[in-house]
């Protein structure tokens, strides 16, 4: 019986290995000439997470504003990536021609970004840019999320004024982006002399919002007492901070990051010190305009190029007016595409 | 090929008139006709269903990892057994094959012999600690899914300073994109299946071949089917508990290559989605839970069933909810159904 088995390897590699030659790859197909109604792009999140909601949004008034063919929002990829690869192939079997896409594992993302490439579809890395030195999309538009962790971990160190202990709270360890994170975090803390300490750092609380309470809960009854400032670099754990520090009426500073009402409404009242606000809808809106401008028939001047769109520090000093600077960003950004990025005949 | 099999009757038993099951009542003859009947919708709904180099290639490409990830779990199912560990057996494998691969530098075959091997031995270990002190298999691999969780991270941030590895093996690339199409003698050039799909193929023959014909599938098929019979008839019952489990994880490290493969990457989150799956195709293909009978090609149908569902829900843009919904309320159905139309032929069997 044993004979069967090797008897079938040995055939099936003589069959896939003798005598073949490769065919060229001649699939690329040309991206180039669409006018804006034929393009259709699909903004695809890695999967439902309040952050995306906005590009929901502005997928309408980027279909609208630049009289696009279609513009789809979809966040069935459930965080996985082999899911999210079976969306971005089912949307372009659908017919979609475009893609704006925040994968979910940041290693991997480039084998998607090649396939889309190789069957001539633009693509741009929204959100998140793939790990490593190489981008295969055509560009990544996406909060330096290092640099948003730094920024957010300086303010904090200013609210307690140069000196004492941060808590870090953050996302899925296993996620290049959280290691980027925990590096701003602590090169803003390396630069203080060690005048301020990093007492701990929390991974893996961004699932959903009752995982962060708990840790948040934890956190605060251990060393509640020692910690002088909490830095979230994630959803949930600052919307969970924000929440726990209120009711424990401890003198903890938080910084947290992006704009839920439980946020806003605690800088406002004081017991958030400070938020780091990221640029949702500029990346779906300029995300779109550059997309469509590639399927006319522009071309990046670098492809790959990592562009920042914006993270802004807001405190109760501009709590008030802070979308004005964010609209003013993604206004920018799109020149920076239009002078520096894209190379149109 | 149909590798379902039957408790076999005890030396000694009473000749018993075999009970023919009516073809339509035959659970894998269900699956085909719901296959085909899901195929004719999706397609008519979307004929996008239909296009060869979006829909119907990388569906293979799914198709085969999900086998293979059932294949895993049918082994261990045919004792009765769960293996919880099942996707992080695949992804402890999968760095054994990135670390020999990266910092050995070996090539795809030897990174993948290295895998599988880790892999076997992981699968050994739950079956060793499972046979020996007699904990539920649930319990075992489910503190081991836990420990592996913990030790992939530590590894992975250890040796990479990441997640992932930043290089693949030679020919992976190839594994994930292309397709025997891709491939020509002459004039003539293979079929756009693609090149993962033989692995999952052979893996499923060996594993049909295992389970029907050989002695030691018989073994552990009657040790699932009644540990204390196996044991009276001289049956050692504790190493085919082992060897069982020692097959589950070089499969489920054969299911997280090719995952690498089509995802382009070895990297920690590997695996995280296999669980519920390696459930679902060999229980929708007629495998028992209870242990003692396992079916290959009802496996290989319910990885196809399952695959087939979601790729269609896709292509009709479902949001989130609904497609959760509507995943549920299919496979819902596609197992009502089978149970009915059992329960029928069992009914005509003793009205026969």
């Amino acid at each position: 019986m044993k004979r069967i088995p090797l008897a079938l390897v040995a055939v099936l590699g003589l069959v896939t290995t003798a005598g073949c030659t490769k065919k060229a790859d001649n699939d690329e197909a040309a991206a180039a000439g669409k006018k804006p109604a034929d393009v259709r792009i699909a903004l695809i999140p890695g999967g439902a997470h309040p952050y995306f909601q906005p590009w929901k949004t502005t997928a309408a008034t980027a279909k609208t504003d630049f009289t696009l063919g279609d513009v789809t929002f979809n966040e069935t990829s459930g965080w996985d990536q082999t899911k999210q690869n079976d969306v971005v192939k089912s949307l372009a079997a659908q017919g979609y021609n475009a893609f704006g896409i925040f994968g979910v594992a940041p290693e991997n993302i480039n084998s998607t970004f090649e396939d889309l490439k190789r069957q001539g579809f633009p693509v741009a890395s929204l959100a998140s840019c793939p790990a490593g030195d190489v981008d295969k999309a055509d560009f990544c538009l996406s909060t330096d999320v290092e640099q948003a962790a730094y920024k957010a971990a300086k303010a904090a160190i200013d609210a307690i004024g140069g000196s004492g202990t941060l808590a870090h709270l953050t996302g899925n360890k296993v996620d290049s982006n959280t290691q980027r994170r925990i590096a701003g975090v602590e090169k803003a803390v390396a630069e203080t002399g060690g005048k301020v300490t990093i007492v701990q750092v929390v991974t893996d609380i961004d699932t959903d919002l009752q995982t962060a309470q708990k840790a948040v809960a934890d956190l605060l009854a251990a060393k509640g007492s020692q910690i002088s400032a909490i830095v979230n670099t994630a959803y949930n754990p600052a919307v969970a901070a924000a929440e726990g520090v209120a009711q424990t009426k401890l003198p903890i500073k938080v910084i947290a990051i992006d704009d839920d009402k439980t946020i806003l409404d605690g800088i406002k009242d004081g017991s958030v010190a400070g938020t780091v606000l990221q640029n949702p809808v500029g990346q779906a809106m300029v995300g779109s305009y550059a997309l469509m401008k590639l399927s006319g028939g522009c071309t990046m001047a670098q492809p790959g190029v990592e562009v920042d769109s914006g993270s802004f520090v807001v405190t109760k000093a501009n709590v008030a007016n802070y979308e004005t600077d964010r609209q003013a960003k993604t206004d920018e950004i799109r020149k920076d595409f239009d002078s520096k990025y894209l190379v149109c005949q | 090929m149909t590798a379902q099999l039957e408790t076999p009757a005890p030396p000694d038993a009473p000749p018993r008139t075999p009970h023919r099951v009516p073809l339509w009542a035959n659970p894998r003859v269900g699956l085909v006709v719901l296959l085909v009947a899901l195929v004719v919708l999706f397609s008519v709904l979307r004929p996008a269903f239909l296009n060869t180099r979006l829909t119907l290639t990388p569906l293979q490409s799914d198709i085969s990892v999900y086998l293979v990830v059932g294949l895993a779990q049918l082994s261990v199912l045919s004792l009765g057994h769960m293996n919880m560990a099942v996707g992080r057996m695949a992804a402890t494998s999968a760095f054994t094959m990135g670390l020999v691969h990266d910092k050995l530098g070996a090539g795809l075959v030897l990174s993948l012999i290295a895998g599988l091997a880790v892999g076997a031995l992981l699968g050994a270990l739950a079956g060793l600690i499972i046979s020996r002190t007699g904990v539920n298999s649930f319990v075992v691999t489910l503190a081991m899914d836990f420990a592996l969780a913990g030790l992939i991270t530590i590894l992975y941030s250890g040796v990479t300073g990441g997640v992932a590895f930043p290089t693949m093996p030679a020919g992976m690339s190839e594994l994930r994109s292309d397709t025997f199409a891709d491939y020509c003698i002459g004039d003539v050039c293979g079929p756009r299946v693609p090149l993962v799909v033989p692995f999952a193929i052979l893996a499923a023959l060996l594993v049909g071949l295992l389970f029907r014909f050989s002695r030691l599938g018989r073994e552990i098929l009657m040790t699932g089917a009644n540990q204390r019979a196996a044991e009276l008839s001289g049956i050692p019952t504790k190493d085919r508990i082992v060897q069982a489990h020692a097959v589950s994880g070089l499969l489920a490290a054969l299911g997280g290559f090719l995952l690498a493969a089509n995802n382009g990457a070895f990297s920690a989150s590997l695996g995280d989605s296999f669980l519920l799956p390696s459930f679902l195709a060999p229980v929708l293909g007629g495998t028992l839970l209870a242990g003692g009978a396992v079916s290959v090609l009802g496996t290989a149908l319910g990885a196809a069933l399952t695959q087939v569902i979601y790729k269609g829900l896709n292509l009709l843009q479902f949001q989130l909810d609904q497609l959760q919904l509507y995943i549920g309320l299919v496979l819902l159905a596609a197992l009502s159904l089978d149970r009915a139309r059992h329960v029928l032929a069992e009914r005509r069997g003793n009205r026969a």
